[in-house]
């Protein structure tokens, strides 16, 4: 179910159901291709190529695989930049460059990542607030609290923590696969495990959930959880490839945004209850493609990011626009 | 700001009775902004804000302390003022604080100085704001995109397009006849002394948004596209046109909130940074119904002034800005939550 | 259909009840919603629950299935008292309520949604064969052998989600099934197959409650009846004891015959007439509607009767033919153009489609008037006529606290009423109502079919499209009757039932 879910609904029925993912990946693939042949470097096209795509796709792929599950329950997390910031600063602040605290670092930051998941879950279930304001504002708290106890880089991540970025098995970095790895276990747990029906019957219809005694607030808060975890990864990531982590990583990635964007590419339809992972990581590794592409022609940093915020809308008008009803 | 909950209406007359009479007597908006039987929480906040600063800093107590507290505020509460429309129709606008940031970095680029181009550079960041309210609002209407994803592009498309033109770092320079707006103020007033021209021309733009919303049928029928577009269209309503109105206004708001800040804030390639979250939820402290159909401009105009207040206060209480910004985030949430406890109890 | 007549009759006199409520009061802040009700029903009874909207239908039911908790009387399940705190504890007791708005996840499989909350799994991983088997085993028991049970449900017709309902409840090992008015959303044929399926289920050995507005299904379907009014119980009695009339007098306190207003008098020239009209959905479509009659347009579901509508309005607009309105060639491609040719529509589903809910009663009536009088003057200009629109909330008799009252507190007749009256002052040659009496109350249908006689008889061109085919012989003047998309025949206001559906089936024989 996760593989077709992108054909919009009603649009979908007289066209054949090509598989969101598969077409997102096909079409970067080809772009890339092209351009690379156009650009007289035919050698970049190999697996060594494809890597180091999926490289520049690694830390947001963690955070969107988590914003996959707040968006599948039919809520949405802002707070996330602001939570890999923060998981980044305290890697490396509770590490000092000291091998022998990287567990207990990262325990500790996946504990929080779980707390402020917890938080949030709880802010829209109990009390009731609209996932975006309340997760716009733990991320205001969560920052807030951050820049007010560190200005600048903070601790040291010691070499054996380096190898989560830059160790590799084979000719595939750690990183990549650890974000594969763990876009596998999102995906089939999903596909065919009781929490996945749960996550897609209350975001598809949380009455009728309550009605089938799921226990809503729960997946709620579960899905917010792993919305957050997914976050705490990608600082830890971060960490590790930056050597240390500053206040700023998280929001200078606009990974509240980009993760969103991401999901909603992807095939996963903002309102909850349908979409996938495949088709997360699929648009993860679309705007890493674009991202090559944009270097390899050339195109300054500015002007990538208006040709971005442009393909976001495209991307989404290009299923959105022969639905029926209103949007707003 | 006096302009009362203009959401309420006259005192009921049953349906069955003189609906007319209540309505006709009524003669439109000004009566019911006359109707402050029952104030919103968020003015009662905002006074009680008002008072501590007072008590801190007796300064803010004086007509000029309190101007000068206005001009640094109405930026913030002319968006506010403008993203209402948005919200109230259903959708976001996080578009607005790049649209600031490229009002100012282009402003000082193409006049660079020169004041014989202010008139021009003012009319061509006018179009600015128009077109980029049209493309955001026909974006969500005609392609169905939603707003969030929408403007989110054009947020990181217009902060591409600003930081290009600019090539990284403020260039150019602004003459003081367009830092007039944003910088000047009038002195020797009677009664209030000093009177910027930034707080003119939020009165200017607060009055034509509350007319807009209150006062004219445009309003309704963002109100009712916002509660259901379904619906509206059935009975008439150019959806379309209506809703991008709402982008317009709201575009043009992040215009008028550019000039001010360029005039008070200089150049720089972050001033507007932030302010579409700020603006976002002053609306929604200030009882704007996120997903549409309920909200009112002066409501949400308070609930800018009280973020300020908010500021203020807590910048006199000697916190560091990164935690006003998570003070921030609480009130938000505390907002919200106890607007969903009040619909709650009311049922 | 009614094969199961003579064993009902013979079980529903025997046997402990499956369920019994005593004495239930229930009170709402201001209003007592019930007051000592009793009601019970046995396995392998249909009991009917009959009452107009506020009679306390819901609340009762609600109090059955854990919605809410009574403050007083108790009920009693195979004669033990039970008490349940959480619908979820009435569903573990065997009782299952479908409800009007079906809680199954479109975008998920059949057997997803049949067994939503307990699926079949070893260590928490699904196990999906056992689930597809015994989704088909449950299908089959209801001879839903048509239903997949991979297919999602979102690509079913209604009827066949109805089914999926069912067979969920079923699933549940549900003893008590609570039917809500599950025929108001179906087709006439739809109905007759789902009639069969609530036989089936009493011939099970469930007890059935089953509540309905539609006087036919109650008197062809129940064993026993119950009326209820005003919070309070009126009557219970066996089906061979009643009869419609008894029925409806019980329920409002006056006849059946009043429901219908009378036929038109005189009849003008046409207001509205199209001739050859075609789009994908309907073809060859030649209707005239002259100033001072009501048309009924009658039909099947996928007859075309609701996108002919839809096609008069710009919804989904004609791709060939002519319309003309008041004898000009109009060209209605969308609402708005539709709006400006003359033409006015009530959709059929009021609160997706008609009312702005969080806006005052005013408002919404106020919305045709403003939308057309341009975008910056005030919302109460004369161009928008205020007086008039006010005068027609009067006319159309909305029952509300006040004009400015939120609109979604109204109950359905007067958000109808509401909608009736934005159409009124804006005034439109021809005036399109889309089942329009689909949920409401019998009071409020009689005085919406007073209504359209009465916009009609002030020369104006009335169209009801309609799946109630009493309402489409006992209001029309003229019926025209659709199937396959196209017109097949017209029909004179008094024609039977029987006519309608001989040319609706295009079978010559039809069961009444």
């Amino acid at each position: 179910m996760t593989a077709t879910v992108g054909s919009a609904a009603g649009a979908g029925r007289r066209l054949p159901r090509i598989p969101v993912p598969a077409a997102l990946i096909l079409g970067g693939v080809l772009a890339w291709a092209v351009t690379m042949v156009a650009a007289g470097q035919p050698g970049q096209i190999s697996v060594d190529g494809f890597v180091s795509i999926l490289q520049r796709a690694t830390a947001l792929g963690f955070v969107a695989i988590g914003q996959t599950f707040a968006i599948l329950v039919g809520s949405i997390d802002l707070s996330v930049a602001n939570l890999v910031s923060v998981a980044a600063v305290m890697a490396s602040f509770i590490m000092q460059g000291d091998p022998a605290m990287i567990v207990p670092a990262v325990v500790a930051v996946l504990a929080i990542g779980a707390a402020v998941g917890l938080a949030n879950g709880l802010i829209v279930t109990q009390l009731g607030v609209n996932p975006l304001i309340a997760t716009l504002g733990t991320g205001l708290i969560l920052q807030g609290v951050l820049s007010t106890s560190f200005q600048n880089f903070a601790g040291a991540v010691p070499e054996a923590f380096q190898v989560f970025a830059y160790g590799q098995i084979g000719p595939f970095p750690i990183g990549v696969l650890t974000m594969l790895g763990m876009a596998a276990v999102a995906g089939l747990t999903l596909k065919y495990t009781v929490f996945g029906a749960r996550i897609y019957a209350v975001g598809g219809n949380r009455d009728g959930a309550r009605l089938a005694g799921i226990k809503t607030t729960r997946v709620v808060i579960q899905a917010h959880m792993l919305c957050s975890l997914g976050a705490a990864m990608t600082g830890l990531y971060l960490a590790s490839r930056l050597r240390s982590g500053a206040p700023w990583v998280g929001r200078d990635g606009v990974y509240d945004l980009e993760s969103i964007a991401v999901v909603v590419i992807g095939g996963t339809i903002l309102a909850g209850g349908r979409g996938g992972v495949a088709g997360t990581i699929a648009g993860v590794i679309v705007f890493a493609f674009i991202d090559a592409i944009f270097n390899t022609i050339g195109i300054d940093a500015y002007l990538k990011q208006v040709l971005r915020g442009a393909i976001i809308i495209a991307a989404v008008a290009a299923y959105a626009y022969r639905m029926k009803g209103h949007v707003a | 700001m006096s302009g009362g909950d203009a959401d309420r209406a006259p005192a009921p007359a049953p349906v069955a009775e003189g609906a007319a009479g209540a309505a006709r007597a009524g003669g439109g908006w000004r009566a019911r902004l006359g109707g402050l039987a029952r104030i919103h929480p968020i003015y009662i906040v905002l006074i009680a804000l008002l008072v501590a600063i007072a008590w801190m800093s007796p300064v803010f107590a004086e007509p000029a302390g309190m101007m000068n507290f206005l001009r640094r505020a109405a930026p913030l509460m002319i968006l506010a003022a403008g993203q209402v429309f948005v919200i109230v129709a259903g959708g976001f606008d996080l578009a607005v604080g790049s649209l600031v940031t490229l009002v100012v970095l282009g402003s000082a680029l193409m006049i660079d100085g020169d004041p014989t181009m202010t008139g021009i550079t003012l009319a061509v960041m006018v179009g600015v704001g128009v077109a980029v309210g049209l493309v955001n609002g026909a974006i969500v209407a005609y392609l169905k995109v939603p707003s969030i994803i929408a403007t989110l592009g054009m947020l990181i498309s217009l902060k591409g397009v600003a930081l290009s033109l600019s090539g990284g770092s403020p260039q150019g320079y602004l003459p003081e006849n367009f830092r007039f707006f944003g910088r000047h103020t009038f002195t020797d007033i009677p009664l209030i002394g000093i009177l910027p021209v930034a707080v003119i021309v939020l009165v200017v733009f607060g009055a034509l948004a509350i007319w807009l919303m209150h006062g004219t049928r445009f309003g309704k029928q963002v109100l009712a596209l916002g509660d259901n577009p379904r619906a509206a269209e059935l009975a008439g309503v150019n959806v379309p046109v209506v809703r991008i109105g709402a982008f317009l206004i709201s575009a043009l708001s992040a215009v008028v909130a550019g000039v001010l800040l360029g005039g008070f804030a200089g150049v720089s390639t972050d001033v507007g940074d932030g302010y579409e979250l700020q603006a976002i939820a002053a609306a929604v402290i200030g009882g704007a119904q996120l997903l549409g159909g309920r909200g009112s401009v002066p409501t949400a105009i308070a609930g800018a002034l009280t973020l300020s207040a908010l500021f203020t206060l807590l910048n006199l209480l000697g916190f560091p800005k990164p935690l006003r910004d998570a003070v921030q985030g609480l009130i938000l949430i505390a907002a919200v939550a106890y607007t969903m406890a009040q619909r709650h109890r009311r049922g | 259909m009614t094969g199961g007549d003579e064993t009902a009759a013979a079980s529903a006199g025997e046997g402990a009840p499956a369920f019994e409520m005593r004495g239930i009061t229930k009170t709402f802040p201001g209003v007592t919603a019930l007051a000592d009700v009793g009601f019970a029903c046995r396995a392998g009874e249909i009991h009917a629950l009959c009452g107009e909207n506020g009679a306390g239908k819901s609340t009762l039911i609600k109090i059955l299935s854990g919605v809410y908790r009574a403050d007083a009387g108790e009920i009693r399940l195979g004669g033990r008292p039970v008490r349940f705190d959480h619908p979820v504890e009435a569903r573990d007791a065997g009782i299952s309520v479908v409800h009007q708005e079906l809680s199954l996840l479109p975008d998920r499989t059949v057997a997803d949604n049949l067994f939503l909350g307990r699926e079949p799994a070893r260590f928490g991983v699904i196990d999906r064969g056992v689930m597809r088997r015994r989704a088909r085993e449950a299908l089959d028991d209801l001879f839903a052998e048509a239903i997949a049970p991979d297919a999602l449900v979102r690509d079913l017709p209604l009827a066949q989600q109805q089914v999926v309902e069912i067979a969920k409840a079923l699933a549940f090992e549900a003893r008590i099934v609570v039917l809500d008015e599950p025929t108001a959303a179906l087709e006439e044929h739809e109905v007759a197959a789902f009639k069969a399926l609530v036989l089936r289920l009493r011939d099970r050995g469930v007890a059935v409650v089953y509540i309905s507005h539609r006087m036919p299904e109650v008197f062809e379907l129940a064993d026993t009846i119950t009326v209820l009014k005003d919070g309070r119980h009126v009557l219970t009695a066996p089906r061979g004891e009643l009869d419609v009339g008894a029925v409806v007098r019980a329920m409002v306190g006056r006849a059946l015959e009043d429901f219908f207003p009378p036929r038109a008098e005189t009849v003008g020239e046409p207001v509205l007439s199209v001739a050859g009209g075609a789009n994908d959905r309907i073809a060859g479509i030649d209707v005239a509607v002259r100033r001072g009659e009501i048309v009924g347009i009658a039909g099947l579901e996928g007859s075309g009767k609701a996108a002919l509508g839809r096609a008069l309005f710009g919804l989904e607009p004609f791709e060939a033919g002519t319309v003309r309105v008041g004898g000009r060639d109009v060209h209605p491609g969308s609402p708005r153009a539709a709006i400006a040719a003359g033409i006015g529509y009530l959709p059929e589903d009021r609160k997706a489609e008609g009312l702005a809910l969080m806006q005052s009663v005013r408002d919404n009536c106020m919305l045709t008037m403003r939308a057309v009088a341009g975008l910056f003057g005030r919302p109460d200009a004369p161009q928008t006529r205020p007086a008039e629109v006010e005068r027609m909330m009067r006319a159309v008799d909305i029952r509300a606290a006040s004009p400015d009252q939120e609109v979604r507190l109204l109950s359905g007749g007067n958000q109808q009423k509401a909608i009736v009256a934005r159409w009124f002052a804006r005034d439109p040659e021809v005036l399109i109502f889309a089942e329009p009496t689909r949920g409401i109350d019998v009071n409020a249908k009689a005085a919406i079919y007073r209504l359209m006689r009465d916009y009609a008889a002030a020369g104006k061109g009335v169209v009801m499209i309609s799946s109630d085919l009493p309402e489409i012989v006992g209001v029309s003047d003229r019926i025209v009757v659709m199937r396959a998309g196209t017109v097949v025949g017209e029909l004179s206001g008094g024609a039977g039932e029987e006519d309608v559906m001989r040319l609706a089936t295009g079978h010559t024989e039809v069961a009444a």
